[in-house]
């Protein structure tokens, strides 16, 4: 069951913390693109300012990606805002997922409130009806938010049509979407394994430490391989343009969902309440 | 086989800790049974056992047929009331019964919730959230949402635990109504109402089964009277002589126990002739009474 005041409470947490970022990251793009026009205005050669400029937004973009061309060149009509608030939204959604579902089940056994259920259905209904509402929960949240970061950057950027923000609103909606699956995958089995809701939330915090770590580690080249054992390894190719790099991404997210959901019916069907 | 409920050689550990300890009994269709033993003799672990809350380590459960444990093998089958569980805070007592009631599949959820919760008099928290209810209101939602649907089985764990002593009546009213209709076990503390409600009990200690069977076998009705005596000399030899009697002992604080081989004599029959001896002993009697406390029973069992 979801608690509606919860669900406000945390599309107000989300908002806020996009909005910050968004205000922070706006500023400093709207601070930088006047420097530019200053100079263009100023030199006599603005073609070399602009693409400078370009340059810039470049360089910006291949540390954000890794610097695949192929994303850069499909990322090109979405603002800079846009792209840089998504990327930073990709680092704390897995925490704010984890903050969404850590007492799903864990809250329902530490109460034993799930043994009115138990009686009345399979257990395997019980964690998947709960994963279903928890993501649907989740979905409409990250839709709303996103929606409302593409409409500002509608509203400062005169060139991004509303055709070009609409495919790209769904675009980054779908990519966080299989992303945060996955993270909530990890939250329902942190739930289901601990009765005690708050022991959930720092195994599950812990966890997603785990996967960071892995991901710095695996930066070594001689660690290499421990980077495909982290999910946010898959993330960049996320908004890949090529169908095969997509699919590799989506595949890795689906795995790691499978993989986390699995273990999770493996400990309902098992486990005393 | 008629069981309603059979467990067999169960086990249940946790960690080194045995709690039910190869438990084995059985509970006829329409019977009402009680579990009955002290703190940590392992009836609430058997309780839920029962329910399918906990896997057993060893042994074997079934109602009407079906394990437990199976995922859904209880839906629609078996009633029950939890002791500790508590129910979810925000919700309203409609909207958790009618949710409920749609999750065991009834075919109108929202007249079999209404009607459960005028069961237990509290039609009118209908649209009260559930974190506003007193104790004894929300034991009584809970046990609302075990009756709804007249599941064939209904396992209740302390059902009156808590209660003011007017709604405790009510709920073992209720659970006298719903005897020879549907199957009930209970578990309690309370034995003076185990004694009044149940047809057969199990006594558990320490995990153990001490002694199961029906309520006349564990309180002996049927082959023992008690006569408290007033004052006078008991002629204890006269008494064991008389036909069918097996013993006779007259404890300090004036209570004389008589036994009896009930396929000698009737009941009726040596309670007569004890009275008739005592009276022309000119021995003053205060009260008979057949049996013995089940209270009694259990001091002695466990």
């Amino acid at each position: 069951m979801l608690r509606s005041a919860r669900a406000v409470v945390l599309l107000g947490l989300y908002g806020l913390f996009s909005l910050l970022v968004l205000l922070i990251v706006g500023s400093i793009s709207k601070a930088f693109q006047a420097s530019v026009n200053q100079q263009v205005a100023a030199q006599a050669n603005p073609a070399a300012i602009e693409q400078a400029y370009a340059q810039a937004r470049l360089g910006l973009l291949g540390f954000l990606f890794s610097g695949d061309v192929a994303i850069l060149e499909a990322l090109k009509e979405i603002p800079l805002v846009v792209v840089i608030v998504f990327k930073v939204t990709l680092v704390f959604l897995p925490a704010y997922v984890a903050l969404i579902g850590f007492d799903q089940l864990s809250g329902e056994l530490s109460q034993h409130s799930i043994r009115y259920l138990v009686v009345r259905g399979k257990r395997s209904s019980i964690l998947f009806g709960k994963f279903v509402a928890q993501a649907l929960l989740l979905l409409s949240l990250v839709l709303l938010v996103d929606l409302g970061i593409f409409l500002y950057a509608k509203a400062t950027n005169e060139d991004f049509t509303w055709l070009a923000m609409g495919k790209s609103l769904l675009r980054f909606w779908l990519a966080a979407i299989l992303f945060s699956l996955a993270y909530l995958s990890l939250t329902s089995l942190c739930s289901v394994l601990f009765r005690n809701p708050a022991l959930s939330l720092v195994v599950n915090l812990a966890a997603l430490f785990a996967f960071w770590l892995l991901d710095v580690i695996g930066r070594a080249e001689s660690l290499r391989l421990l980077r495909f054992f982290s999910p946010s390894q898959y993330a960049a190719n996320l908004l890949h343009p090529r169908l095969s790099e997509f699919a590799i991404s989506t595949a890795g997210y689906a795995g790691f969902a499978v993989l986390f959901l699995g273990a999770s019916y493996l400990v309902i069907r098992s486990r005393d309440v | 086989m008629d069981h309603a409920l059979e467990l067999r050689e169960v086990v249940k550990r946790f960690g080194p800790n045995i709690a039910v300890n190869r438990v084995s009994l059985t509970v006829e269709r329409g019977q009402c049974y009680g579990l009955i033993g002290p703190n940590g003799a392992g009836k609430t672990t058997t309780f839920s056992l029962m329910c399918g809350y906990l896997f057993p380590n060893q042994g074997e459960i079934r109602i009407l047929g079906v394990t437990p444990q199976q995922q859904g093998a209880l839906k629609q089958k078996v009633g029950v009331l939890p002791q500790d569980a508590i129910l979810p805070p925000w919700s309203k007592v409609g909207f958790l019964l009618h949710y409920w009631a749609t999750l065991q599949g009834l075919e109108n959820p929202e007249r079999c919730a209404r009607e459960a919760l005028d069961l237990v008099g509290l039609a009118e928290t209908w649209n009260t959230a559930a974190q506003a209810l007193s104790h004894g209101m929300a034991k009584r939602v809970s046990m609302a949402q075990a009756l709804m649907g007249d599941p064939p089985v209904v396992l209740l764990d302390e059902p009156t635990s808590g209660l003011d002593p007017r709604i405790a009546a009510q709920i073992r009213q209720l659970i006298r109504d719903l005897k020879g209709k549907q199957t009930i076990v209970v578990s309690s503390h309370n034995l003076q109402e185990l004694e009044e409600l149940c047809d057969a009990a199990a006594i558990l200690d320490r995990g153990t089964l001490v002694q199961s069977g029906s309520m006349s076998d564990l309180t002996s009705i049927g082959a023992e009277f008690r006569v408290q005596i007033a004052s006078g000399s008991v002629p204890l030899a006269e008494l064991k002589a008389l036909r069918g009697c097996t013993g006779a002992s007259l404890e300090p604080s004036g209570i004389l126990t008589v036994s009896f081989d009930r396929s000698l004599v009737a009941p009726e029959e040596i309670i007569t002739c004890v009275v008739a001896l005592l009276a022309a002993r000119e021995v003053l009697i205060l009260s008979v009474s057949r049996g013995r406390k089940l209270e009694e029973r259990v001091l002695q069992l466990t």
